[in-house]
């Protein structure tokens, strides 16, 4: 009898787990029944996280909910072209769209964006047991409001590293050769003038030997914004220039005259020391943005380089696409003396911290099915298998995954620096109007790149026309 | 009357479309260029700002200097293609063997969106893995580097639109030729006139028409173009090949000044109607007026 009551009870407490367990691990479907039909489109840039959004996360939060997804990856021009022409004529064409780092400030001031974080308080319903805001690293706050919601699911973050050749920096013949040249040991560059010593011996090496290599990369796209990020995000934080040498707390000042550091000397060091580089690289690198970079170091073209983080898994890993697989080393940027200390304090950074999140346009016409999605690629349980998949980690957890370890360690622990290291970079700095001075100071920089105007007098000219344009836009008084 | 009413019931529909596709957005894009219009400034809104984004593309140096390079452009690029379309025409009026073949392979461009035909440039023209340095290395030890150098960037991008377009100019020029009357021909063989006079005399002022629609229809394509190039050059090296298309692109997109982008928008397509209409003065008008002293 007693044993008989035992089993019993046992039987129903059983019995009820059984019912209880799928309502849990079935809120996908039973939230995304009521959007049956749906179809969420979402535009961004063709790069290796996105592609995994479209190819497994699309596919498998379909397979959970039945709300159909169409991701549509194209070039990063026509990615914001088609965003925000949907978003500014209100179209409701997209439910989700990429936000770069460096364009959510303006995104912001011109509410084009769902507040997730508040839209999930009025919806309890919609909120998965699986995510939570807490989940992401400090990445996550470039796209928070100042208080604290969140305006964007970040999808991606990666840092700008320095790349370099183990086995050529440590081949016997090489190492004695440029022992031999410079009286020095060859080891990764700390410094600017290191990494122009080993770039210029590599560049003759080649040369002498008859080799396809060179001693550097160059993003030197001469008629793409490539190049003028290149020397803003990457080199001129590393001279001790930060925020593209604009003062926001002096009125948007550019010009040393007016308080700014564009045109500093700093600046003008950099952008000397950046031409010369550019000058002994491949030849292809007047034509080459963050990709033809990665895809120059990939085929074994340069001993050094600087390489977008979200390049560098690939270029390490795969086999079908790299030539220069378990051979690349990676390290924290050459700095000028002053600017490490500047960025663990927090003054300064040295170099530029990538990345992007999904967010709902306030134009959508499906809110509700397209929080859904952003909820399930913000999960932890998603992250680890895409952070293998392609190199970056937006939620604090997957660093702790048993395959994220594995990878790191695969990667010659670049996750570890990630980690680690990923405080002292920066991403973009916060300003509404970054395309259009951009746009603005381009043309400038072109010329310099070809010789038309000298680096001086072009980055004078530069700062002149940052402030003229912020003018222009009201922001500068 | 009723047969007019049918009439306008027919057009409906078109003049609905045009109407809806064609003249009011270019009303809006005119209302447009009298406003200051920038969504990212710190006034998002739209201002009336009467011509001055007018005056002020009149002392724009990279608005004049897209203009020149634009009428550079298509005076190289669309003067080249009649030139070679137009032998072309002529080789293809003649018997030769493979003659189909070459047809068929020679038109096959048109049927190459833009912005394929300059990826593929992009490729074959990218120092170090295009096909094009390669062999100016191997065979002239020539260094092609389009990203650096101004003039070879400018040339390309006449010498793809060359390769793309050259098939409309020959297969216009081809027809216009089969369609000409034999006799004026054996006419001038019978009265001694040499193969230049029957050119210059006979041929040309017959098929002045089929020319003239041809390139009307090219230049305001040239001086239209953005797709090939933009993804040939991106308009650099600096802004060696920064044409008219490219920079309202470059204007009303990234930089979102819809203002002024619609002002430049607004002059360009004054210039074509300009330019097209003193192309017909020049070379139609003066032939209709002796045809009517006539």
């Amino acid at each position: 009898m007693y044993l008989n009551t035992k089993l019993r009870l046992t039987a129903v407490a059983f019995a009820l787990a059984t019912c209880a367990m799928p309502a849990y691990a079935d809120f996908w479907s039973d939230a995304g029944a009521k959007y049956t039909g749906v179809t969420l489109h979402g535009v961004t840039e063709s790069s290796p996280p996105s592609m995994y959004i479209k190819e497994v996360l699309a596919p498998q939060f379909e397979k959970a909910t039945g709300i159909k997804v169409e991701i549509e990856t194209t070039s990063w021009d026509q990615m914001y072209d088609k965003a925000i022409k949907d978003m500014e004529a209100g179209t409701g064409l997209y439910d989700m769209v990429y936000i770069e780092q460096d364009i959510i400030y303006a995104y912001l001031q011109r509410k084009f964006l769902t507040n997730i974080t508040q839209s999930l308080k009025d919806h309890p319903e919609l909120k998965a047991p699986t995510y939570d805001d807490a989940n992401f690293t400090t990445f996550a706050n470039y796209f928070k409001e100042a208080n604290g919601d969140l305006m964007g699911v970040p999808m991606e973050a990666f840092i700008k590293l320095y790349l370099y050749r183990k086995d050529l920096f440590s081949d016997p013949a090489i190492m004695a050769a440029f022992k031999a040249k410079t009286g020095h040991d060859l080891a990764p560059a700390t410094t600017h003038e290191q990494y122009t010593e080993i770039a210029d011996f590599f560049t003759q090496w080649g040369k002498d030997k008859g080799m396809d290599l060179w001693g550097t990369t160059a993003q030197a796209h001469t008629g793409h914004a490539a190049s003028w990020y290149e020397f803003f995000e990457s080199v001129a934080p590393t001279f001790g220039v930060y925020n593209w040498g604009i003062d926001a707390a002096n009125n948007y000042a550019a010009t040393v005259e007016h308080g700014g550091q564009m045109n500093s000397d700093k600046a003008k060091a950099a952008l000397k020391y950046w031409l010369h580089l550019r000058d002994i690289a491949p030849p292809e690198s007047a034509q080459s943005t963050w990709t033809e970079v990665a895809t120059t170091f990939a085929a074994g073209r340069a001993a050094q380089g600087l390489v977008y983080g979200e390049n560098a898994a690939w270029i390490e890993a795969d086999t079908t696409k790299s030539k220069v697989v378990g051979k690349v080393g990676f390290a924290l940027p050459p700095l000028s003396d002053g600017v490490m200390a500047d960025a663990e304090s927090g003054k300064g950074y040295i170099g530029y911290y990538d990345g992007g999140a999904f967010g709902l346009p306030v134009s959508s016409k499906n809110q509700e099915a397209a929080l859904l999605f952003l909820e399930y690629i913000g999960q932890n349980e998603v992250q680890a298998d895409w952070a293998v998949a392609a190199p970056r980690i937006t939620n604090t957890a997957t660093y702790d995954d048993p395959k994220v370890i594995a990878m790191d360690a695969t990667l010659g622990g670049y996750y570890t620096m990630l980690k680690d290291q990923g405080k002292l970079f920066a991403g973009a700095p916060p300003y509404p109007f970054h395309a259009q001075v951009r746009e603005a100071t381009a043309p400038i920089f072109y010329q310099i790149l070809l010789g038309e105007v000298d680096p001086d007098t072009g980055l004078d000219q530069m700062a002149a026309k940052a402030e003229e344009e912020m003018t222009n836009l009201g922001y500068r008084q | 009357m009723r047969s007019n009413k049918t009439g306008w019931l027919m057009l409906a529909p078109t003049i609905a479309i045009l109407g809806t596709f064609g003249i009011m957005p270019f009303f809006y894009v005119l209302y447009v260029a009298f406003h200051r219009w920038n969504p990212f400034a710190a006034n998002p809104d739209m201002v009336y700002n009467g011509a001055k984004n007018f005056r002020r593309l009149v002392f724009d140096p990279e608005f004049l200097m897209s203009v020149g390079l634009t009428l550079k452009f298509a005076l190289f690029a669309v003067g080249s293609e009649v030139v070679v379309g137009y032998l072309l025409a002529q080789m293809l009026m003649k018997d030769f063997p493979g003659k189909a073949i070459f047809r068929t392979i020679h038109t096959l461009p048109l049927i190459v969106a833009p912005i394929v035909v300059g990826s593929v440039w992009r490729l074959m023209t990218t120092p170090s893995i295009g096909i094009i340095p390669h062999f100016l290395h191997n065979w002239f030890g020539y260094d092609m580097n389009i990203g650096r150098d101004a003039n070879v960037a400018f040339a390309l991008t006449v010498i793809m639109d060359l390769w793309h377009w050259t098939p409309l100019v020959t297969l216009t020029l081809l027809a216009a030729l089969l369609a000409l009357p034999k006799d004026p021909f054996e006419q001038a063989q019978i009265d001694g006139a040499n193969r230049w006079q029957i050119f210059w005399h006979i041929t040309l002022p017959m098929i002045r028409p089929a020319i003239l629609a041809t390139v009307f229809i090219r230049l305001m394509d040239a001086l239209r173009t953005v797709d090939e190039v933009w993804m040939l050059t991106g308009g650099g090296p600096g802004a060696a090949t920064r044409y008219l298309g490219l920079h309202i692109w470059k204007t009303v997109f990234p930089k979102t000044d819809y203002g002024y982008g619609s002002a430049i928008s607004v002059i360009v397509l004054y210039m074509t109607l300009v330019m097209c209409w003193i192309l017909y003065v020049a070379l139609v008008a003066p032939r209709q007026k002796k045809a009517v002293e006539q």
